[in-house]
């Protein structure tokens, strides 16, 4: 509660630091002109929006709303916060949680792979995780879409809102992703390959894929799934160029509009959303922890 | 009175250079382009298409230029422009001026209902212009302010317009879809919301749906009885629908096109306007009328108060070189710093005023003072250095493209001694009114689409401290020049008006006021067997009514 009341506040501050007068910009985009404005072409747009009363009063009439759950109205889509945000949400999990299950496959499957084998195929392994996880997301995209979707015709150029479209856009926020939690679990897997139960578990006659599959793994994942509360928020700011490439509807181009516009009230109501969006995620790493790591729910 | 998209509409326009092809007639259709009038059959009605196109607005009818285009296909308009530039008849039958020149009447087209219903008469019109007027669409009014007064229904069929001021041109401002007539039921009667997304027209389609993020499907007017008289066929639409797609990336846009996910798309990127074209494509361009992309000097604060300087600047850069190389000879050039070569009563001499003299301009600089050369070659004077101020709207009134040719021009210039500071600026502080004082500025970028040069009037009227006119960029207050365009405004005959107009855009160059840099272009690209797409001539939007698939 506190997080999204932090949230909430510092959305609202950060819009009061917003160069320039806000109904001249209202007026601007409506337009489509960049200029100055007369006291009387603006006078409508600051009775409608309350923009001329002080700054307390608008705040609390922000939380206000905010409490009984209204975020207010677009300026430009003449529309409530809820159903602009409402429209695009489902759009935006469905990217993010399947790149993030998509990152998680690959970087099982890499890790197993690779992790503590002979010298060159660890050093191939460290090597394609480096290389991933530095990778654009906009270069990523634009290749994905040329070779799967336009040469082979695996896939539709428009990845809309369907599952066939779905893929190549998930992929493009899951390499880079898959990568950067790679590095991260390669190390823990590495060192947990070197402990005593290892040992005692290849004794017992295990095979090598069970023992890294069963034991190491459960050790060397923590850290990646610290790094997934992360990058529920991460994918979201990536979702931008995603929906963009891929011309997926989603929350990421509207706030994006939005900022662009000032259309302030949207902007407010993403924040928001997202801070929800990460406190439930931390939520989620938590319990997660407490399955993959037993000793945490005696402690 | 005049004209219109600068900031937003920029961003198309910048994607739109971006799209170009390789010639400058005006004309609308590339005459190049393979002949789709050839198919034998007799249209079939039915099917549906998938249309790519660039931005999505926030509302379908508005004063953006982008929403222009989507609304011209759900409204219909008092009158409609032809390829040849003249005004016919489209919900308007018939239309006469009084001879004080105040006094427009139209006479409506009988038997058109919108399609909730309700029917068009001459007080529905009248209840449209107050509308625009009262903030329904600011660029409307921005045409219409200062002229005018009122509009009432003299009968049924009948409504009269009156102006305080003779504005002979103002049936050809009305064929900008600024103007699309709604129905008066559905403005007073719903919410903004309902009329933002489904705005009640008489046109040839109506929406159906607005997937934000992703399409409106439009359906036919399957009662439609009103098309233009310019319209390739009578009747409805042949189109069952239109699935307008808002696909943002050039690439991808081209991409849908190539693998078949859409049949025609907007704004060609300039590198595969050729490779779209010996594919089989149907190439369509738009050179946009109106005031093109110039840059226009600070008149009043800074080192372009002295009109010498300002004309060493416009003979130190070789615009027509770097448009050509940044444009692939996809971008026109355009030197006119008043209007675009696409406009009535333009002006070949004033694009031809300056041309590309580095000693010209040297010698210019010398005798203004600018004599003293830094450590770095820059220009001084009193051991100030010769520096102006450009910020551009980055991504919203200069596109890629656009900057990589203010980049040139920045370097041009250095070789006499100019120091340019290029400022990017985004699009959040652009509209915020950002470097939008003389103060913070000495040269400012942007172009304003309009049917006329009655754009010189909103761009160039004088901007005066108890009436400010902050569309004039120049800050200039010359009543001289205002004075040319209020004569050409009211002036009847067309002849006369256009040699007014050409002389207020020569006083532009004469004066180095403005300098042109390039014309901002609309471009189609059309898949094989979709046949009779075409742009609309007062914006270049793309027209549906009478698209057919053939075989």
């Amino acid at each position: 509660m506190l997080v999204l009341w932090g949230a909430a506040t510092a959305a609202f501050a950060a819009q009061l630091a917003l160069p320039g007068d806000l109904a001249t910009v209202i007026l601007n985009v409506r337009t489509g002109q960049a200029q100055q404005r007369t006291p009387e072409e603006l006078a409508a747009i600051n009775e409608q929006y309350g923009l001329l009363d002080p700054v307390v009063v608008q705040y609390l009439s922000y939380i206000g709303g905010l409490l009984r759950g209204d975020l207010g109205s677009s300026y430009l889509q003449f529309r409530p916060v809820w159903d602009v945000i409402g429209d695009q949400i489902g759009a935006t999990f469905a990217l993010t949680f399947t790149a993030l299950a998509l990152a998680w496959v690959l970087m099982v499957v890499w890790v197993t792979l690779t992790a503590g084998r002979s010298r060159p195929v660890r050093a191939l392994g460290t090597l394609v995780e480096t290389a991933t996880a530095g990778l654009p997301p906009y270069w990523l995209g634009i290749v994905l879409l040329l070779v799967f979707a336009l040469g082979l015709g695996w896939f539709p150029v428009i990845g809309g809102t369907g599952i066939n479209g779905l893929l190549l856009p998930a992929l493009t926020l899951a390499i880079p992703l898959a990568g950067f939690m790679g590095q991260a679990t390669r190390q823990a897997f590495e060192t947990s390959l070197t402990q005593p139960f290892v040992i005692s578990a290849r004794m017992r006659g295990m095979s090598d894929l069970g023992v890294r599959l069963r034991h190491v793994l459960r050790h060397a994942v923590l850290p990646a799934v610290t790094l997934s509360g992360w990058a529920l928020g991460a994918t979201v700011s990536g979702a931008v160029i995603v929906e963009t490439i891929f011309t997926r509807p989603g929350v990421g181009k509207v706030l994006v509009t939005a900022v662009n516009s000032q259309d302030l009230p949207v902007v407010t109501g993403i924040v928001v959303v997202i801070a929800a969006a990460y406190v439930l995620a931390n939520l989620l790493v938590d319990v997660v922890y407490t399955l993959v790591d037993p000793r945490l729910r005696t402690s | 009175m005049s004209a219109r998209p600068l900031a937003l509409p920029a961003l198309v326009a910048a994607a739109a250079i971006l799209a170009g092809c390789t010639s400058t007639a005006a004309s609308p259709t590339d005459p190049s382009a393979p002949a789709s009038a050839a198919a034998p059959a007799a249209p079939t009605p039915g099917g549906s298409i998938v249309y790519g196109h660039q931005q999505e607005p926030a509302c379908v009818f508005g004063g953006w230029i982008e929403q222009s285009y989507l609304s011209y296909n759900v409204l219909d308009s008092l009158v409609a422009l032809d390829e040849n530039h003249e005004v016919v008849p489209w919900l308007a039958t018939e239309w006469s001026v009084s001879d004080d020149q105040l006094e427009w009447t139209f006479t409506l087209k009988e038997g058109v209902r919108f399609t909730d219903g309700s029917e068009l008469t001459a007080e529905v019109v009248a209840f449209n212009f107050d509308y625009w007027m009262d903030g329904g669409n600011g660029t409307a009014a921005a045409w219409l302010g200062g002229y005018y007064e009122s509009a009432e229904a003299v009968d049924e069929r009948t409504v009269r317009i009156s102006l305080s001021r003779p504005y002979p041109r103002l049936a050809d401002n009305l064929t900008q879809g600024y103007f699309g007539i709604q129905s008066k039921e559905a403005l007073e009667s719903r919410s903004d919301e309902e009329n933002c997304e489904k705005p009640i027209g008489s046109g040839a389609f109506k929406v159906q749906e607005w997937n934000r993020g992703e399409n409106i499907v439009l359906v036919r007017n399957e009662d439609y009885t009103s098309w233009p008289a310019n319209a390739k066929h009578e009747g409805p639409a042949y189109l069952e629908k239109i699935d307008w797609k808002f696909i943002g990336d050039p690439t991808t846009r081209v991409a849908t096109l190539r693998s078949g996910e859409t049949d025609a798309i907007y704004d060609v990127p300039a590198i595969d306007w050729a490779p779209l074209g010996s594919e089989g494509y149907e190439l369509h361009r738009y050179v946009t009328p109106g005031r093109p992309q110039q840059l226009a000097f600070d008149t009043v604060d800074g080192p372009f108060t002295d009109e010498r300087v300002r004309k060493a600047f416009a003979f130190a850069s070789d615009r027509k070189q770097i448009v050509e190389t940044i444009g692939h000879g996809v971008i026109p050039y355009e030197g006119n710093g008043g209007v675009s070569q696409a406009t009535p009563g333009y002006s070949q001499k004033a694009a031809d005023w300056y041309s590309y003299d580095p000693e010209q301009a040297n010698q210019l600089l010398d005798e203004a003072g600018w004599t003293g050369r830094d450590a770095e070659g820059y220009r001084t004077k009193d051991g100030e250095r010769l520096t102006v101020v450009l910020p551009y709207g980055a991504g919203s009134i200069i596109n890629a493209d656009g900057a990589a040719i203010l980049q040139g021009i920045q370097e041009q210039v250095k070789a006499v001694g100019f120091h340019v500071e290029l400022i990017p600026v985004p699009p959040s502080a652009t509209f915020a009114g950002a470097y939008s004082t003389p103060e913070e500025r000495d040269i400012y970028p942007g172009y304003w689409t309009s049917v006329t040069a009655g754009i010189l009037y909103i761009n160039w009227r004088q901007h005066l401290p108890e009436s400010p006119n902050y569309a004039n960029s120049a800050f200039l207050a010359d009543p001289e020049l205002e004075q040319i365009i209020l004569d050409a405004n009211s002036t009847v005959d067309l002849e006369e008006q256009n040699e007014l107009y050409r002389k207020a855009q020569e006083y532009i160059a004469e004066h180095a006021l403005s300098i042109g840099v390039y014309a901002r272009l609309s471009t189609l690209a059309v898949r094989e067997g979709l046949v009779d797409v075409w742009q609309e001539n007062a914006q270049g939007g793309p027209v549906f009514h009478d698209a057919y698939l053939a075989g």
